[in-house]
């Protein structure tokens, strides 16, 4: 095995093969930071390229790609509240408030270096724990799913708000809309029009509901979101203050880890729910939403770690779980290899350098990273009178680009007009954010329990990891509720 | 039905485009995959655009537009002008949807059908471990089931839907209660769930298999395919069991573009599917996705039609839609 | 009236509204669904009602309190009087709905165009009008351009403007 290693080693040093992975990586960052220009996107672009190239470098390229474009998405999350992927939502939340205090620099150091870890651990989980991750991959099914999901979305539905039961009407809303066109079985719900037949996509509303309130808030009070002036020591992260966030950052690594071998979860699931743990650990939690590094570094290291975990059902059990796996596994085809166990005993060679290559590849994002933070943080400079309207012309772009459907465009500025209005009513958005990413699966796989069990709810109970995940909800709900009730008597206490 | 006619008489003979295309084309196509990237059509999208671009002498852009089961891209570029610059990279999902579905978002007849390019068969399979070793098993495990079996499929009224049900009927069960179905999304999330024991078994595209069935964590027992597949010799077509509805169902995919294409388009694209089907790119690239080129020896206005029709007798049949 | 008391009202609206209208009308069932699975309206149903009774409940906290909840967000400073507020918000919805008419009518670039001029207008900043122009038309034309070329998107030339065989 040492000799394989080392051979593949050497097979996998070379020139042309950096320079594919810091293309892909550098290209994957700034892609990624585009609003409307998703990792999907990219992946999917750089395919037909693959056709062409050697088996490993091609795949690496679409590696590289996806974990450029997932960290990529947090730089337009902290400097202009768009989340350039809907992975990096949770990364706006306090990544903006950072960047409105001058700490722009701080908060994009932060991501990184988080982003770096996830993305290491996840690397070398995919390596060494392949074959377990593959076993409880497929022991979720429907009724574990479900309930997975149900605990993910308890976690968070008290994220960045201050009212619990604002939260949980929020995630309501994204629940309710979440529903709109086709539901599993084929037929239609809240079809009002034709266009709503094929449902509402995730980047307009996510777009809509974050980046867009700005603008509104900036025209009806204008008072421009001042830039504090920089202060020495603002564009970096301390020893401290890494000490403080290591924590998080390990947690949502194992997090993204696991949220990514499943498949169909995905990294924006496994960013909120991490960032739901941080805060809901935290010792103050009430400085999350207001520019709070270990949010960042939650939300990070989860979405980066599912990077290479994601690959585990692909490479362990043949089937991709996501749409990014999904075109990797057409480059499989393309180069007549059918990914899968089998794959470990004839091609252990190509596996070996994906693996090199991989974790080569972390270290290259740290780079990436580091070489285009400086150009990027320029864009906190521009005044916020042109770069907010701007935001708004780039947005309706990039939601255009995606799909060429003008109603994705009218989704973005309603729901701008909606996040407007939640935050005038001090209704949070997050939650309904969330709500709109998980509803889909907490509904479809009860729905799927259902029809297996022939409607017996017993169903939701009937192994190991129901019962663990019932009773962390119940923990969950009750110290949830039970702060929220100490919270109101200590303000009612404060105000007599 | 009557529309449906009247549409392919127009677009087999008379179609009357006021767009002047004798230097047609003049800059890059779009070529609308209306799946997900990675999935059975793009990939085959890719390659004809891969291999068409050089006998069309333009670049030939692939557009992933998803959602409402491939139906919102079908739209697309049945609202796209008229002009040959936006074709559709059908599947038979495109077909089937209009012919089982009244709130269709595009009717069979709305489009200029170009040509047919390749069958992908489909396979039913249970899982690795499961103790069935055949269709014949598998219909005799149904009946004592009682019900209580499961099946995985994207939807009730899609492909990998009507390969089980039609199974069901051939083997004299009732389609729609026989066994019951748990919908999944797309080819893989169904292979998960056969693979994971979630779901006792399915019939569905053949890409999301081939790599479990190596593995030995999915068994093949039967091809949806008009002949065996090159990679499983041994796993018997559904005709050759005898069951006639399933055996006429397979995945498919063909060239589409926007009702009323001028003749120059046709013509056009006539000639450049001439030579895609003797190109090597094209079929190299065919038989690593395990698919069999039908370019040039399918007529895609009579199968089209065929196909609508059983899809359309299937849905009365089996109750979606009143006789 | 207090704002809880006015978001309780909407919030129970909104759900009212969905449960009681739109679901009955929008939400059919099918027959081809076994009766023992649930049918589409069931997850629809079940939100909504969940929604529509926590905002019974806020309703019934803002009575309880009269409005002084405790809250530890600061409320939003009214830096003009309600009534321009309002007009600018109405302003800025004007101009996302005469993006979204004019889009089909003189094309994807002219109207975004108009739509960031609009924008920057209705931030009220009146320093900078060199650079608002500059932004409002070269930020489109670059976009046009970067997406054409990195994705091949065509954006809708529209109707007008095609007439004039532009």
């Amino acid at each position: 095995m040492f000799a394989d290693i080392l051979m593949a080693l050497q097979a996998v040093a070379t020139i042309e093969n950096f320079l594919i992975m810091a293309i892909g990586i550098w290209a994957g960052v700034v892609i990624g930071a585009i609003p409307g220009m998703t990792g999907t996107m990219a992946v999917t672009l750089a395919l037909p390229f693959t056709f062409y190239m050697d088996f490993v470098p091609g795949l690496l390229l679409l590696v590289a790609l996806y974990k450029g474009s997932t960290y990529g998405g947090s730089v337009s999350a902290i400097l202009i509240r768009t989340p350039g992927t809907a992975s990096a939502a949770c990364t706006a939340l306090d990544g903006y408030p950072l960047a409105r205090q001058g700490k722009a620099g701080k908060a994009l150091n932060m991501a990184l270096y988080s982003s770096c870890i996830g993305d290491f651990i996840s690397n070398l989980s995919l390596i060494f724990l392949a074959a377990p991750l593959a076993m409880l991959a497929l022991k979720v099914g429907p009724p574990e799913y479900a309930m997975l999901m149900i605990f993910a979305l308890m976690t968070v539905s008290g994220v960045s708000g201050n009212s619990l039961l604002l939260g949980v009407v929020s995630a309501c809303l994204g629940l309710l809309l979440a529903t709109v066109g086709q539901d599993m079985y084929g037929s239609f719900r809240f079809a009002i029009t034709d266009d709503m037949q094929a449902g509402l996509s995730v980047a307009p509303v996510l777009i809509g509901l974050f980046a867009l309130p700005e603008l509104l808030k900036l025209i009806v009070f204008r008072i421009a979101p001042k830039n504090d002036a920089m202060k020495l020591g603002d564009d970096k992260v301390s020893a401290a203050e890494f000490r403080a966030s290591l924590k998080s950052i390990i947690r949502g690594s194992g997090i993204g880890v696991v949220m990514g071998a499943i498949p169909g979860i995905g990294p924006s699931a496994a960013a909120f729910f991490s960032y739901g743990e941080a805060e809901r650990t935290s010792k103050d939690p009430s400085r999350f939403g207001k520019g709070e590094l270990e949010g960042i570094a939650a939300s990070e290291s989860a979405n980066n770690g599912c990077c290479g975990s994601t690959m585990v059902p692909l490479l362990a059990l043949g089937v991709p779980g996501d749409v990014i796996t999904g075109v990797m596994l057409g480059a499989f085809m393309i180069q007549g290899l059918t990914p899968g166990p089998m794959l470990f005993q004839n091609n252990i060679h190509e596996v070996y350098m994906l693996f090199i290559g991989m974790l080569v590849s972390s270290v290259l994002l740290f780079f990436a990273g580091k070489l285009t933070m400086r150009g990027f943080n320029r864009i906190s400079k521009i005044p916020a009178t042109l770069l907010t309207p701007a935001v708004l012309t780039l947005c309706i772009f990039g939601i255009y680009a995606i799909s060429s459907n003008p109603f994705d465009v009218v989704i973005l500025l309603v729901l701008g007009v909606v996040g407007f209005a939640m935050f005038l009513l001090e209704i949070p958005t997050a939650p309904f954010l969330i709500a709109f990413i998980l509803g889909p699966m907490i509904e479809e796989n009860m729905r799927r329990s259902l029809a297996i069990s022939r409607g017996e709810l017993g169903i939701f109970f009937s192994s190991p990891i129901c019962w663990i995940f019932t009773v962390l909800i119940v923990f969950v709900a009750v110290t949830t509720i039970r702060r929220e009730v100490q919270k109101t008597r200590a303000r009612k206490a404060a105000i007599s | 039905m009557k529309r449906l006619l009247t549409g392919i008489a127009v677009v087999t003979g008379l179609g009357a485009g006021a767009v002047h295309a004798q230097d047609y084309p003049s800059k890059a196509i779009t070529l609308v995959a209306p799946y997900g990237a990675g999935g059975a059509s793009d990939l085959a999208a890719r390659a004809l655009a891969e291999s068409a671009k050089q006998y069309i002498g333009e670049p030939i852009t692939v557009e992933n537009r998803t959602g409402a089961g491939g139906m919102v891209g079908a739209r697309s570029v049945a609202d796209a002008e008229a002009d040959g610059y936006t074709v559709l990279l059908a599947r038979v999902g495109m077909i089937l949807n209009p012919a089982v579905n009244p709130q269709t978002m595009v009717k069979a007849d709305e489009y200029t059908y170009l040509g047919a390019l390749e069958s992908t068969p489909m396979i039913l399979s249970v899982d690795g471990e499961s103790e069935i070793e055949s269709v014949e098993q598998l219909v005799e495990a149904i009946k004592e089931s009682n019900g209580r079996m499961t099946y995985a499929a994207s939807g009730a009224t899609s492909i990998d839907g009507f390969t089980t049900q039609a199974l069901l009927k051939d083997a004299g069960l009732d389609p729609l209660t026989a066994a019951t179905l748990v919908p999944y999304k797309g080819g893989n999330a169904l292979a998960t769930a056969v693979m994971g024991g979630h779901v006792d078994f399915g019939a569905w595209a053949a890409g999301s298999q081939m790599g479990p069935i190596e593995a030995g964590d999915l068994k093949p027992l039967a091809v949806f395919a008009p002949e065996r597949m090159d990679q499983l010799p041994d796993v018997p077509t559904m005709s050759e069991l005898g069951y006639e509805t399933a055996g006429q169902i397979t995945g498919w995919s063909a060239l589409f573009g926007p009702e009323d294409l001028s003749e120059e388009v046709v013509a056009k694209w006539d000639e450049v599917l001439d030579k895609v089907a003797e190109d090597s790119t094209w079929l190299d690239l065919a038989e690593k996705r395990g698919s069999i080129s039908t370019v040039g020896t399918v007529d895609v206005t009579e199968y089209a039609k065929s196909q609508f029709e059983l899809f359309n007798g299937l849905a009365k049949d089996f109750g979606y839609l009143p006789e | 009236m207090k704002l809880p008391l006015f978001r309780g009202a909407l919030i129970v609206g909104f759900f009212a509204l969905v449960l009681f209208a739109l679901i009955p009308i929008y939400v059919p069932r099918p027959a081809f669904i076994p009766g023992f699975t649930p049918p589409p309206a069931w997850w629809p149903r079940v939100v909504s009602i969940v929604g529509l009774s926590l905002g019974i409940l806020s309703i019934l906290i803002a009575l309880k309190t009269r409005g002084d909840a405790p809250s530890d967000t600061a409320p939003i400073e009214l830096t003009a009087p309600i009534p321009v507020l309002v007009g600018r918000f109405l302003l800025a919805v004007a101009a996302f709905a005469g993006f979204v008419f004019l889009m089909p009518l003189i094309g994807f670039l002219a109207s975004s165009i108009l739509l960031t001029g609009v924008a920057i207008a209705l931030t009220g900043d009146r320093d900078r009008k060199l650079w608002a122009v500059l932004v409002s038309i070269g930020l489109p034309v670059a976009l046009v351009y970067f997406f054409g070329e990195a994705l091949g998107t065509g954006f809708p030339k529209g109707a007008l403007i095609k007439q004039f065989g532009l």
